[in-house]
C-alpha cells in the first residue's frame, strides 16, 4: 500500500487488490471476539520509515504512536528485571543485578545507536547490483564505500564483528547478568530460525536501536487503535491521492504476454489489465504461484526455490477478564504497559531453538508479550484486557503431526509457560486465538508462515534479496515489480520496500521503459 | 646479556620454525627457543608404545604453502608426502562413501547413492576450487591496514575482487553469498545424500566450536579447495608429522639459526614499550632486538608479556578472543589390522564417523551447554596402512580426532572425563570394526587440557583461536592488530593466532618473517 500511495501521489492510476476483507496484511486490527480488538499479528511498530510517515502525512490520516518504552522480564526465581526508557531508571533496575552492567548499558546503547544511524540510509536505497559494470551500480558502490569511510576504524571493526558474531557472544563481552543478556538478545532472534548463539544475530541487535534515532517521529511503540491503524492511515493517504482499493479481490494469476506483465486474473475469473504490476506478496508466492514456470528463466526459479522462508514463530491473542498479575511483581502497574519478555536466560532461549532445529515447537518457548489495552482502552471493554503474545520457536514444518492437529498442544504449552509467571492466567482467559505459522500462511498468505517474507540472514539480504541479481525490485518479467518484505531491506513494519519499489517504478516510467 | 640476537623466536611450532628459517635466510641472527625436548609443537611424531610411532597432534598435511616447500627445499631435507586416495571414507549407519582425489571417480561412486548428487558434484568442486583459487593469494598476504591502506594494499584487494569478478557476475554474487551461510544450508542447496553432506561438513567444522547449522560455517569449506590441497592432496608425512618439523628445523639451522630445546620462556622482557628479549624459567636472560612469538595470543599477551605494557582496551580484546577448544585426540596402538566390514574389508587410511548433519548438530548441542558429545563425530587416521614403518610389522597405529570435547566442562572436569572419553571412542570404533577393542595394545587420550599442557595450546584450541569470520583477516587476533605487529615495539606474532589462522600452512610464520624484515630499519635502530 505504501507503493500504491506513492504511485498515486505521482499521478498514476493505481488499483490495490487485497484478498482478505481487511487491508494491511499482517498489520491488522480485528475484532475477533465481540468488544476485543486484536492486533492479530504484528503488535508493535518500530521501524516505520520517517520518510514514509512524512511523505504520506500519516499523522493527518490517523496514525499515532504511543511510546512503548519499557521491558519487563519476570524471572523464575521470583525476581524481575524492569528496564524503563530513561537512563536513571534503567541504571537502578540493572544495578540490582550488577553495577558493572548498569554502567555499561548506556554506553552499549549509544554505540548501537551510532551504528544504526549509519545503517539507516541503506534501508531506503535500492541495492547496487554488485559485480555489474553498469555505471549506476558502480556509482552506488562508490557511494557506499564513501559512507563506510565516515566510520571510525573502531566503529568499522565493531560493525564487522556485529555482522559475524552471535548475539550471545557479543553481549558476553559487555555484560555479566544472564537475565539482561537474555532480554537483549531476544531482539536478535525475533522472526528468525536462529538461536542467540548463532553467528550473525548480533547484527539484528543493532536494528533494534533504529527506532530510537528517528528524531521527531519517535516510532517505537503501540499504534493507537492497533496496528490496523498503520494500514488504515496509509490507505486513507492512498485514497486521498486517488488510488482505488478493492478488498475481497483474490489475485490468482499474473498475466504475462511476450515476457511482459499485462494484468492480473482474480479467482472469480475477472481480468484486470495494467501497465505495471507491483506484488506485495512474498517472492515464492509471486513467482511460483502467480506465474507459470515457463515465464521465468530456470536459474531465477532455482534462486527463488532455495530462498529460505521457513517461519519460526506463532502468535497467541487472549481476551482477559482482568489484567494479568505477575507473581514477580503483582498488580496492574507500569510493568504491564511495555514489552513483557519471557526468556529468563540465554540458555533458555537457545534450548527453545534446539527444539525447533529438529522440527518441533519449543517445549518452553520464548514469549514476547504486551497488554496494549493498558495504554489504549479502546481495544477492550472497560476493565477487560487483551494480551498479545509473540511465540518463538514454532517451526512451520513439524516433524511429527500437522499444525491443525497440534495447535491445541501448542496453545497449552504457551499457557503453561506463561502460568509459571502469571499463575491465575487460565482463570482470567475469556477467549483465545492461537495462530501457528501454518495459520499465518492460510490467513494472510505468508508463505511458510514467515513474518518477514523470508529469513533475514546475510545470504538473502541487501543485493542478494530475494535472489542475486534481482534485488532492485525489478523481476525477469518486464512491468512486474516486487514491493513487499521479500525485497530489500526485508521484513518489519517499515514501509521501506514499498517506498523503494515505487521509486524504481517511477524511474522506469520516466525512462519510458513502462 | 653478552649476546644480542636479532630475533628470538618463542616456541618451535611449525610456524616458529618457518619464521626462523626465513629470518635466518635473510641473514638475521636468529635464536629459536622451544620448551619441549623436540621442536614441532603440535606437528609431532611421538612414541605411543615401544615400537609404535604416532602423529600425536596434527595428523595430515595438505595446506602447507608450496612456496615454503620450495624455498626451504623441504623434500631434500627429508619431507616425503604420502597422498591419501581416497581422501576419506565417510561412514554412517550401515553405509559408507569414498571421496577420491579424482572428481570423476567420486562421481562414479556417488551415482549409486543419488544421481542428482553425482550430477552436482563436479559443479560443486569447480565452484569451490574457483573461489579458493581466487582467494589463495590472501593466505600469504598481510591483512590491509584498515585505518590507512596503502595504494599497494588497495590495489592488492582490488585485484582479488577482479579475480572473483572475472569468473562472471553470477558466480561472483554466489561467492559473496556463501561465506555467511551455514554449511548445512550451503550443502543442502547442492546435495541430498546425508553422508556426503556430513563429510563435507566435518571438513568445515573440525576444530571450531560451531555446529553445521551455525551461520558462517560454510566458509570453512574453502580452505579444502585451495590450490595447495588440489595439487598435492591431503597427505600423511612419511615417518609421521614430526618429520616435517625436523625438515623445517634443518632448513632453519642450515640457514644459520640457533635452535635450543628444553628452553622454557617464562617472560618476554621489555622496557618503555619496546621489547628487549626473553627470560627463561631457570632465570637466564637472553637479549634480542625483536621477538617473534609463536605462542597463541592469550599466552603471549596475558602470560608472557608484562601487562603494564598493554593498553587495557587491547587486553579486553585479547580476553574476548574466542579459543575454547573442542577437540580431543585418542590414539591407539593395535596388535594387528582391524577388520572393516563396511565398504571394503581392509581398513582405510582415513575414515570418519559422521552419519548425518543432524548427528553433527546434536553433537554440538551437548558442547554448547558444556558437556562432551553423547555421540561425537570421529575423524580417524590409520597411517600404518600407507606408512607401515610407524609400527612393528603387521601392527598398526590409529589416531582419532574427537569432536566435540569442550575444554570448559560445565559441570565436570577432565580428570574424570578423560577415560570415559577414551571408552566412548573405543565403543564407537568397535561398532565399525567388531573386535577392535581386543586389538588395543596401548591407548593415549589427549583431552583439551592435555593438548594445552603438552603443546602449550591455550584452552586446548588447535587453531590458536576460533577461525570464525569475526576472528579472521583484519580482525585476527585483535581488531587493528592483524599485521603481525603488536602494541609492544619489536614484538611480533608468528603463530596461528595471526592471519590466516590455524592448520599446517606455515603462512603465519612466513608472513610474520616478511613483516619483521620490512620493519628492520626501525628494529635495528
Amino acid at each position: 500500500m505504501v507503493t500504491a500511495a506513492y504511485l498515486a501521489r505521482a499521478g498514476k492510476r493505481v488499483l490495490v487488490l487485497e484478498r482478505r476483507h481487511v487491508l494491511g496484511g499482517a498489520a491488522v486490527t480485528e475484532e475477533v471476539f465481540p468488544g476485543f480488538k486484536f492486533t492479530v499479528c504484528s503488535y508493535v511498530c518500530s521501524l516505520l520509515r520517517p520518510q514514509v510517515i512524512r511523505d504520506l502525512d500519516l499523522p493527518y490520516h490517523g496514525f499515532e504512536v504511543i511510546p512503548q518504552e519499557s521491558t519487563f522480564q519476570p524471572l523464575p526465581d521470583g525476581r524481575y528485571l524492569f528496564r524503563r526508557g530513561n537512563e536513571a531508571d534503567a541504571f537502578q533496575a540493572i544495578a540490582k543485578f550488577s553495577r558493572r552492567d548498569a554502567e555499561a548499558y548506556p554506553r552499549f546503547g549509544r554505540l548501537m545507536a551510532r551504528l544504526a544511524k549509519f545503517i539507516a540510509p541503506t534501508l531506503t536505497m535500492t541495492p547496487p547490483d554488485v559485480g555489474s559494470l553498469n555505471p549506476a551500480d558502480l556509482r552506488k558502490l562508490y557511494a557506499l564505500n564513501r559512507q563506510v569511510k565516515t566510520l571510525t576504524e573502531e566503529e568499522l571493526y565493531t560493525f564487522a564483528r556485529l555482522m559475524t558474531m552471535s548475539a550471545a557472544d557479543y553481549l558476553d563481552e559487555w555484560f555479566e547478568t544472564d537475565a539482561l543478556k537474555a532480554g537483549m538478545c531476544s531482539s536478535g532472534i525475533i522472526g528468525t530460525l536462529l538461536g542467540p548463539r548463532s553467528p550473525g544475530t548480533a547484527y539484528v541487535l543493532m536494528h533494534h536501536y533504529m527506532g530510537e534515532i528517528d528524531g521527531a517521529y519517535r516510532s517505537w511503540g503501540y499504534v493507537r487503535g492497533g496496528m490496523g491503524m498503520v494500514s488504515e492511515s496509509i490507505a486513507r493517504a492512498g485514497r486521498s491521492f486517488g488510488a482505488d482499493i478493492r478488498v475481497n479481490a483474490d489475485v490468482r494469476r499474473i498475466l504475462v504476454k511476450d515476457g511482459r506483465a499485462v494484468g492480473v486474473e482474480l479467482a472469480t475469473g475477472e481480468r484486470i489489465e495494467a501497465k505495471v504490476i507491483a506484488s506485495g506478496a512474498d517472492p515464492k508466492r509471486t513467482f511460483l504461484k502467480f506465474l507459470e514456470r515457463s515465464d521465468l528463466p530456470a536459474d531465477f526459479i532455482r534462486g527463488i526455490e532455495r530462498f529460505k522462508i521457513e517461519g519460526s514463530s506463532g502468535k497467541a491473542n487472549f481476551a482477559l477478564k482482568e489484567a494479568p498479575s505477575f507473581s514477580a511483581l503483582p498488580g496492574n502497574g507500569p510493568q504491564l504497559q511495555g514489552a513483557i519478555s519471557i526468556g529468563p536466560t540465554v540458555d533458555y532461549i537457545e534450548k527453545a531453538y534446539d527444539d525447533a532445529k529438529y522440527g518441533d515447537f519449543s517445549h518452553r518457548p520464548f514469549i514476547d508479550m504486551c497488554v496494549p489495552s493498558t495504554v489504549d482502552p479502546t481495544l477492550a471493554p472497560p476493565g477487560k484486557h487483551i494480551m498479545s503474545c509473540f511465540i518463538q520457536y514454532a517451526p512451520y514444518t513439524l516433524r511429527k503431526g500437522t499444525w491443525p492437529e497440534r495447535r491445541e498442544d501448542f496453545a497449552e504449552t504457551v499457557i503453561d509457560t506463561i502460568e509459571e509467571y502469571v499463575p491465575h492466567l487460565r482463570d482470567i482467559i475469556l477467549h483465545r486465538q492461537v495462530l501457528s505459522p501454518w495459520d499465518l500462511e492460510q490467513m494472510i498468505g505468508l508463505t511458510g508462515g514467515n513474518i518477514f517474507h523470508g529469513e533475514l540472514t546475510p545470504d538473502q539480504l541487501f543485493f542478494l534479496r530475494p535472489t542475486p541479481g534481482w534485488a532492485q525490485y525489478r523481476t525477469p518479467i518486464k512491468g512486474l515489480y516486487l514491493c513487499g518484505s521479500g525485497a530489500h531491506p526485508g521484513g518489519g513494519v517499515m514501509g521501506a520496500p514499498g517506498l523503494n519499489a515505487a521509486r524504481e517504478i517511477l524511474r522506469d516510467w520516466a525512462l519510458l521503459r513502462v | 646479556m653478552a649476546d644480542t640476537y636479532d630475533v628470538i623466536v618463542v616456541g618451535g611450532g611449525h610456524n616458529g620454525l618457518v619464521a626462523a628459517a626465513y629470518l635466518a635466510r635473510a641473514r638475521r641472527r636468529v635464536l629459536l627457543l622451544e620448551r619441549r625436548p623436540a621442536v614441532g609443537g603440535a606437528v609431532a611424531t611421538e612414541e605411543l608404545a615401544p615400537g609404535f610411532q604416532a602423529s600425536t597432534g596434527a595428523d595430515v598435511c595438505g595446506l602447507l604453502r608450496p612456496e615454503i616447500v620450495d624455498d626451504l627445499n623441504l623434500p631434500d631435507r627429508g619431507l616425503r608426502l604420502l597422498a591419501l586416495d581416497p581422501e576419506v571414507t565417510a561412514v554412517g549407519d550401515h553405509t559408507s562413501l569414498r571421496i577420491w582425489r579424482d572428481v570423476w571417480r567420486t562421481q562414479a561412486e556417488l551415482i549409486t547413492k543419488s544421481s542428482r548428487d553425482a550430477e552436482a558434484y563436479p559443479r560443486f568442486t569447480a565452484f569451490l576450487r574457483d573461489f579458493a583459487t581466487a582467494l589463495d593469494p590472501l593466505v600469504t598476504m598481510t591483512p590491509p591496514n584498515v585505518a590507512a591502506p596503502t595504494l599497494g594494499e588497495q590495489m592488492g584487494l582490488l585485484r582479488r575482487a577482479l579475480a572473483v569478478r572475472r569468473l562472471g557476475k553470477d558466480t561472483m554474487q554466489q561467492m559473496l553469498r556463501m561465506p555467511p551461510m551455514s554449511v548445512r544450508d550451503f550443502l543442502n542447496e547442492w546435495f541430498e545424500t546425508d553422508l556426503l553432506k556430513a563429510s563435507f561438513a566435518v571438513d568445515a567444522l573440525v576444530g571450531t566450536f560451531q555446529g553445521p547449522f551455525s551461520p558462517g560455517t560454510a566458509f570453512g569449506l574453502v580452505p579444502h579447495f585451495l590450490p595447495a590441497v588440489q595439487g598435492g592432496g591431503w597427505s600423511f608425512v612419511k615417518g609421521g608429522m614430526g618429520t616435517l618439523a625436523s625438515a623445517l628445523a634443518l632448513a632453519a639451522r642450515e640457514a644459520g639459526a640457533t635452535i635450543r630445546t628444553d628452553a622454557d620462556v617464562r617472560r618476554i622482557t621489555s622496557t618503555d614499550g619496546r621489547v628487549t628479549g626473553v627470560e627463561l624459567s631457570d632465570g637466564e636472560r637472553i637479549a634480542g632486538r625483536a621477538v617473534a612469538s609463536n605462542a597463541d595470543p592469550k599466552r603471549t599477551f596475558l602470560h608472557l608479556i608484562d601487562p603494564e605494557e598493554l593498553d587495557p582496551e587491547f587486553l579486553v580484546h585479547v580476553r574476548n578472543f574466542e579459543m575454547n577448544g573442542v577437540v580431543a585426540k585418542v590414539n591407539f596402538a593395535l596388535d594387528r589390522a582391524p577388520g572393516f566390514p563396511g565398504a571394503s574389508d581392509a581398513v582405510p587410511a582415513h575414515f570418519r564417523i559422521c552419519p548425518s548433519l543432524e548427528y553433527l548438530e546434536r553433537a554440538y548441542d551437548d558442547a554448547k551447554y558444556g558437556s562432551v558429545s553423547v555421540a561425537p563425530f570421529l575423524d580417524v587416521f590409520v597411517p600404518t596402512v600407507i606408512d607401515p614403518d610407524l609400527a612393528p610389522t603387521g601392527k598398526h597405529v590409529v589416531s582419532t580426532l574427537v569432536q566435540y570435547a569442550p575444554y570448559d566442562l560445565r559441570p565436570g572436569n577432565w580428570e574424570a572425563e578423560g577415560d570415559r572419553l577414551g571408552d566412548k571412542v573405543v565403543g564407537l570404533l568397535e561398532e565399525q570394526m567388531p573386535g577392535f577393542e581386543k586389538l588395543v595394545v596401548a591407548r593415549q587420550v589427549l583431552t583439551p587440557r592435555e593438548l594445552e599442557s603438552r603443546f602449550g595450546l591455550t584452552e586446548g584450541h588447535i587453531y590458536h583461536g576460533e577461525m570464525t569470520l569475526d576472528q579472521s583477516l583484519v580482525l585476527r587476533p585483535v581488531p587493528g592488530w592483524s599485521r603481525y605487529r603488536t602494541p609492544v615495539e619489536g614484538l611480533y606474532l608468528c603463530g596461528s593466532g595471526a592471519h590466516p589462522g590455524g592448520g599446517v600452512t606455515g603462512a603465519p610464520g612466513y608472513n610474520a618473517a616478511r613483516e619483521i624484515l620490512a620493519d628492520w630499519n626501525r628494529i635495528s635502530s
